[in-house]
């Protein structure tokens, strides 16, 4: 217990601590603002934003969920036609790898091209999807791919249907696996959000990344110090929503400890 | 209850591996007969081309009046890690389309019939290797089979939890009279549970002796240590040596 205290209570000193040194280092130093704002600054920043940083954490949250709902969907139905169809999964692997190991800043002017002109923001989303996809894909396959043989064995002998070795068998099974893929591809899918905002460099997108390139050009640094807290709690949040899914689903496996 | 015949089976895999040379017998209906061998006779392949989980290369398994229920216990519990002992236990049931409540509550008699009564919501990771092997032997009865195929279901047990499990088995045997086919590599094993005892030598594995076991039943401690169990273990063991000579 104490233990579990010391794990939350020291980086929390930690953090007071050097928000407390920055604060004295900033007027110490005499740095300029827009080298390093004071925290003080950045605090104020953030509360005393005019609606631009928080419709703009809205975009880009609303972005990440949504293309981390289409990877999970998207990947866990490719990862079960791959694990029904030794066929499908010939055909179609290489190119899910291709589209994995292709950097998504390359690809990202193309996907541009064809949709931006109507809406920017499906592109951006198109690409944030790209970048969690794969995970989602490659954890599911290796799940499905895991169960115990035995026991598709003895499905077999009680003439389990497909479907019935799917949901009673290899999905459960494949659980686990399927979570640390969730968790995987929610974090990407905000990195995607943002690398794509980036790169779609426009304020049509409306996403923080945009607030940051446009706060960097005007020297406010404290705003950009601003989005980037949001954009590090939006992924606290989705990193800590992921992991009590999974605590929740897989609380009867593994017992009573979160992982 | 079908008498269960086997015909120059044999199997060999793709990768060249001859696992099972001939193997020609027949098993009477509702007969403890065990399978005796050193790793690699091809016994357990022999179980697998039985209960139809496998192909064979050559020969036949035929069943009079056909393939009937059969109940299968792996050498591993092979339990669903995610699921009560009460839902492994219904698994055969469910799958066959037996309601749920009414697969619970043969799988929950089922249980009790091995020793474990009030286990039903147990789930496996809080259960010893020996209750988890029980609860691989609930399932496997649980749709009142009328063969159960066994591959070295023991091996990886004590010896104490072992002999108490052999003689539960041999409780259940005797009041259900499935055919019990049971692979071991253990000669005392196989001697104090079958009334046959095919002893197979390989590989490729191949019959070398059919060696009957007339001690009546139940069969207790005192069996374990007998003069005629140590008979029937020497003529086991010898047909063993001289395979290997």
């Amino acid at each position: 217990m104490t233990d579990r205290i010391l794990r939350i209570v020291l980086p929390l000193l930690l953090f007071a601590g050097l928000i407390w040194f920055w604060e004295w280092a900033v007027g110490y130093w005499q740095i300029k603002k827009f080298v390093l704002p004071p925290p003080s600054a950045i605090w104020t920043a953030l509360v005393e934003d005019d609606g631009s940083l928080f419709t703009a954490a809205g975009v880009t949250l609303r972005t990440t969920v949504v293309a981390f709902a289409l990877a999970t969907l998207s990947g866990l139905a490719l990862a079960a036609l791959f694990a029904s169809s030794r066929l499908a999964e010939a055909m179609l692997a290489p190119y899910t790898i291709i589209l994995q190991v292709t950097p998504v800043v390359a690809i990202a002017p193309l996907v541009l091209v064809w949709v931006k002109l109507d809406n920017a923001w499906a592109a951006v989303l198109i690409l944030a999807w790209i970048v969690a996809f794969f995970p989602v894909l490659a954890n599911a396959t290796a799940g499905l791919k895991a169960t115990d043989p035995n026991l598709r064995d003895l499905f077999r002998l009680h003439n389990a249907s497909r479907w019935q070795t799917f949901r009673r068998l290899l999905l459960p099974s494949a659980l686990p696996y399927i979570l640390t893929g969730l968790k995987t591809a929610g974090g990407l899918a905000l990195i995607g959000a943002v690398v794509a905002e980036f790169a779609a460099a426009s304020g049509a997108s409306g996403g923080l990344a945009w607030r940051i390139l446009e706060s960097g050009n005007r020297l406010q640094v404290s705003k950009m110090f601003a989005a980037l807290i949001l954009l590090a709690l939006m992924g606290i949040a989705i990193y800590l929503i992921l992991s009590l899914l999974e605590w929740l689903l897989l609380r009867r496996w593994h017992g009573e400890r979160p992982g | 209850m079908p008498r269960l015949t086997l015909t120059h089976l044999s199997r060999s895999f793709a990768n060249g591996t001859h696992a099972l040379g001939d193997l020609t017998a027949t098993i009477g209906s509702g007969a403890f007969v065990s399978l005796v061998g050193p790793s690699g006779c091809g016994k357990s392949t022999a179980l697998r081309l039985i209960a139809g989980l496998d192909t064979p290369s050559g020969g036949a398994v035929d069943w009079d009046g056909g393939r009937p229920e059969i109940g299968f216990v792996f050498q591993e519990p092979t339990l669903m890690a995610w699921a009560s002992a009460g839902r492994n236990a219904a698994l055969p049931l469910e799958l066959e389309g037996v309601p749920r409540a009414a697969a619970a509550a043969r799988a929950a008699a089922a249980l009790a019939n091995v020793g474990l009564k009030g286990f039903e919501n147990a789930l496996p990771r809080e259960l010893s290797g020996g209750m988890k092997m029980r609860v691989s032997i609930a399932r496997a009865l649980v749709g009142e089979p009328a063969a159960l195929l066994m591959d070295e279901p023991f091996a990886a047990l004590d010896e104490f939890t072992r002999a108490k499990i052999n003689d539960d088995l041999l409780a259940l045997w005797q009041a259900q009279r499935f055919t019990a086919l049971f692979v071991t590599h253990s000669v005392f094993e196989s001697v104090y549970l079958s009334q046959r005892i095919l002893v197979l030598s390989g590989r490729p594995g191949h019959l070398v002796a059919d060696i009957a076991n007339p001690a009546p039943y139940p069969r207790d401690e005192a069996y374990r240590t007998s003069p005629e169990f140590n008979a029937i273990a020497r003529k086991v063991l010898a047909a063993l040596k001289a395979a290997h000579a």
